[in-house]
């Protein structure tokens, strides 16, 4: 037992330090230069301000030393200084994953509980018109492109209904103003969400309720939904178990399609803008934190596949 | 002593509404104030003309200098007086909660005034720079009433207009626009030329005047003020690092807005009406700049009335997006020859593009038409040789771009390029194939496609290289393409020697430029232009330059576009420059509901 939490501690560790490395060899391959970046294109300055400012940047020194200067900032819980947002990394990245863990999270959370439930219905009466309907519109959902519901979203409800505003998180900081400004985008996510968990748990309940188990249920009296839900669907949650952990990733990364449609400024944006400007800082910081958020993830997935399917604590 | 008291009861009663109507955020009329009404021989007092709350009070304090103080005035008659206030107070009433909405993709990240390239353009009415652009492409007096240059084009002096306030009460003064370009100058790499290059500056408050001495000749210095943001010194001089400095506001400005609150999760900045204003009054309480990431979305909001125009610096509203707006009838489009273009790029420094008979043969290949057609839409024209397009000041007619593909063929063979072995592709005079490099960047995929079909029509192999944005910088500085294409924003033209030249000169070099052209008699042509700040010289050089192209072809212009800026019927007023477009201060003071 302890031999397996050091194996799974020493993997999630070096896990970690490749992470490391690769969040500051990453950005630094792709073509071009910061600092011509940072200056614009119509603008002509000498080549000494160049050296200048690559020097004010710490880009004029070996990589090696730059890398040493990453790690060594890393362990003061020093993220860097963004070269285009002016404020230091860790304060941009806080600003925007707290309206990212909303919007995108709220769209998860939903999205889990709707297509968890309307797929173990699916699942469990497959033959229904109901169950037929859901998966039809489902299936349609998880096929169409974001970008294209977002703005069809926007085109019914905001522009020729009226209902909700255009773009941002809000007009004024109140709760009404918030709730309305993310009524269409939490939608949208939460549909595309639900689509995918709604098919992977209507395929698993459909395998799951065949098992003996179910049957023996049934055979004590248990009524359906209880045998639905607390036996098939515990089993058949594994996978979902699964997917959310990836989605976790998602909460931190933004949905760049929504953000864009929708003008937010949220992780996804921060990280296009960061590409196409060449902002180390921002990079890493973010390429960081997404990726400690999935390591944490699959911990709890670990864990919770141990809570949920016994076997899984049993020893081999 | 009935009488005066009528007087005393009435001037008060002036003062009090004003005061009370301007609200609490402004402050009663301090000593400068007081001060400028006094230096005046007449007031400018006309009744019901008064149009801001800076020429009502003058009025008002002359009025009051002459009743008690004796003062040699010609004060305006109490019925005038009266009048223009009840005038003036009237339409800052009807104004109330008026708001001027503008649409834009140009999104502000950062909160930065220095540091956000958007921001620093939307600043300009809040903290409008000393120069601008007039309609015609001619720079002109912002904040100054006129400027003079020495001689030798060391030493510049700009004299300020008197009647500029800050939004915080105080007088904009001569010390303000020599504090700002020394510390642009200091404080941003884009300005530091002026750092390295400015001997000595001065300002004199009595001729309300600043000179900037240089240690070396300057022609283009009254364009480059057309850029920079004027900045209340006693604001800023406490700020070490501009560009990490944060706030959201506000921001004190001199313009007829100032900056109110730069809200990034709502998507907009709000501007506010400047109280201490003395120009002509602006119809709206606040300017909002709405940011829409998406262009398709922007076109939904004006289609609701949720903005009235669009703005994007450089750019017009989307062409294929025109029909939609038109079809709604809600929306009239202001249209101006763009002074940026796009343009087919050769390099130079490589056979066969270096060779002059080659580019002529060339620019016969190239279907214009069916470019305008097909990439503006209709908003476009096909150019004329000589690249620069007519929103240009002193532009030059030269003769019309001609497709004409059997031509082309003609002179390529004339040239000695031609098609020996008879594979259908022309062969250089070493007998090899002619495999051309068209290098691209993504956006301009689509025309690259087109231009590749033309050329490939009269016999070159065209290799499209479409790459990313930074890819295309560094191979370009590399010289590792034979065509490629580019664009030239307004600014792009001009920069350096002006009129495109920047592009060319292989003496430069930065992100966007090419550096290909090193024909001693063009840097001649960019040295003389670079060298006089009269006029007449410019125009005989600009002309010369002009012509210069249109013989050489060092690029081919595709097309000139217009910039189309569709805006809301309800409202009248728009003006555009070559330079920043709608955004410019004569719009936001005379744009109003019909």
């Amino acid at each position: 037992m302890i031999s397996t939490a050091v194996k799974k501690t020493f993997r999630y560790l070096s896990s970690f330090a490749l992470i490391v490395s690769l969040n500051f060899a990453l950005p630094r391959l792709m073509p071009g230069d910061p600092v011509k970046n940072l200056i614009g294109e119509d603008v002509y300055v000498s080549d000494l301000v160049i050296e200048e400012l690559r020097a004010e940047l710490g880009l004029n020194r070996p990589l090696l030393e730059q890398f040493l200067a990453y790690i060594q900032a890393l362990l003061r819980f020093d993220l860097g200084y963004s070269y285009h947002l002016h404020s230091p990394v860790a304060e941009v990245l806080q600003e925007r994953i707290g309206w990212t863990l909303l919007f995108v999270g709220v769209s998860v959370g939903l999205g889990a509980g709707l297509g968890v439930f309307l797929g173990a219905y699916a699942g469990w009466k497959p033959e229904t018109k109901l169950s037929r309907g859901l998966s039809c519109g489902f299936i349609l959902l998880s096929c169409t492109p974001p970008y294209f519901l977002a703005l069809l979203f926007l085109g019914i409800f905001a522009f020729k209904l009226g209902l909700f505003p255009f773009k941002g998180f809000y007009d004024t900081l109140t709760l009404g103003s918030i709730a309305s400004h993310l009524f269409l985008p939490v939608s949208v996510l939460a549909l595309f969400s639900a689509s995918r968990n709604f098919l992977i748990l209507r395929g698993s309940v459909i395998q799951e309720k065949e098992e003996l188990y179910a049957l023996y249920a049934r055979a004590k009296g248990l009524y359906e939904r209880e045998i639905l839900f607390r036996h098939v669907v515990k089993n058949a949650s594994l996978p979902i178990i699964t997917l959310l952990a990836l989605d976790f990733g998602f909460l931190f990364s933004g949905a760049l399609f929504i953000e864009i449609v929708f003008s937010l400024n949220g992780m996804g944006t921060l990280i296009y803008d960061a590409i196409i400007g060449k902002d180390y800082p921002v990079l890493q910081g973010a390429f960081l934190l997404i990726a400690l958020a999935v390591l944490i993830a699959n911990i709890l997935a670990d864990f919770l596949y141990a809570v949920v399917d016994p076997r899984v604590r049993r020893p081999a | 002593m009935q009488h005066n008291l009528k007087k005393v009861l009435i001037g008060i009663l002036i003062l009090l509404i004003l005061n009370a109507s301007l609200g609490a955020g402004a402050p009663s009329s301090s000593g400068a104030e007081a001060k400028a009404g006094i230096g005046n021989e007449t007031p400018k007092v006309q009744g019901p003309e008064f149009q801001s709350k800076g020429e009502i009070s003058e009025g008002i304090l002359a009025y009051m200098q002459a009743v008690y103080l004796g003062a040699a005035l010609r004060p305006p008659d109490e019925a005038t007086l009266s009048k223009a206030a009840s005038a003036y107070l009237l339409q800052l009433e009807k104004t109330k909660g008026s708001v001027l909405k503008i649409a834009t993709p140009n999104t502000v990240k950062s909160a930065s005034l220095f540091g956000d390239y958007s921001l620093g353009i939307f600043a300009h009415l809040s903290n409008p720079p000393l120069m601008k652009m007039d309609a015609n492409g001619k720079l002109v007096g912002q904040l100054v009433d006129c400027y003079e240059v020495s001689e030798n084009n060391t030493r510049w002096t700009f004299y300020l207009k008197d009647e500029l306030y800050w939004s915080d009460g105080k007088k904009v003064s001569p010390k303000d626009a020599e504090f700002t370009i020394r510390y642009y100058g200091k404080k941003t790499p884009s300005a530091r030329w002026i750092n390295d290059t400015l001997k000595s500056s001065s300002f004199s408050e009595a001729e309300n005047s600043v000179t900037f001495k240089f240690n070396k000749p300057y022609t283009r210095i009254n364009l480059e003020f057309a850029t920079y943001n004027l900045l209340p010194a006693h604001i800023w001089e406490k700020i070490e690092e501009p560009q990490k400095y944060i706030h959201e506001g506000s921001y004190v400005g001199c313009g007829p807005y100032f900056l109110k609150r730069i809200e990034l999760k709502a998507g907009k900045l709000v501007f506010e009406r400047n109280p201490y204003w003395r120009g002509p009054m602006p119809a709206f309480e606040c300017v909002e700049i709405h940011f829409y990431s998406n262009l398709d979305v922007a076109t939904l909001a004006l289609e609701n009335g949720e903005v009235d125009t669009y703005y994007k610096y450089a750019s017009s509203y989307p062409y294929p997006n025109i029909e939609q707006l038109k079809k709604t009838e809600k929306f009239d489009f202001l249209e101006k020859t763009n002074v940026g273009l796009i343009f087919l790029g050769f390099n130079l420094k490589k056979a066969p593009l270096s060779d002059r008979a080659f580019r002529e043969a060339l620019s016969y290949a190239l279907n214009y038409e069916e470019l305008v057609a097909l990439e503006t839409l209709g908003y476009g024209e096909v150019a004329n040789r000589g690249f620069v397009p007519p929103s240009m000041e002193y532009y030059k007619e030269t003769e019309k771009l001609k497709y004409n593909p059997a031509k082309a063929r003609e002179l390529m063979k004339k040239a000695g390029y031609e098609d020996r072995n008879e594979n259908g592709i022309l062969e250089n005079k070493e007998g090899d194939d002619l495999r051309l490099t068209l290098l691209v960047r993504q956006d301009s995929a689509r025309t690259a496609e087109l231009l590749s079909e033309y050329l490939e029509e009269i016999g070159l192999e065209i290799e499209v290289k479409n790459v990313d944005q930074d890819t295309w910088f560094t191979l370009k500085d590399d010289y590792k393409y034979d065509l490629t294409v580019t664009r030239s924003t307004p600014w792009g033209m001009l920069m350096h020697a002006s009129w495109g030249s920047g592009y060319f000169d292989s003496r430069r070099s930065g992100k966007g430029v090419l550096h290909t052209l090193e024909d001693p008699a063009f840097l001649q042509l960019c040295d003389e232009l670079l060298a006089t700040t009269d006029s007449a010289e410019l125009e005989k050089s600009a002309h010369a330059l002009q012509a210069y192209y249109a013989e050489n072809l060092p690029a081919i212009p595709l097309y000139w576009n217009r910039v189309v800026t569709p805006f809301n019927r309800d409202f009248e007023g728009w003006a555009a420059d070559p330079l920043y477009g709608i955004y410019n201060l004569e719009t936001f003071v005379e744009v109003r509901k019909k």
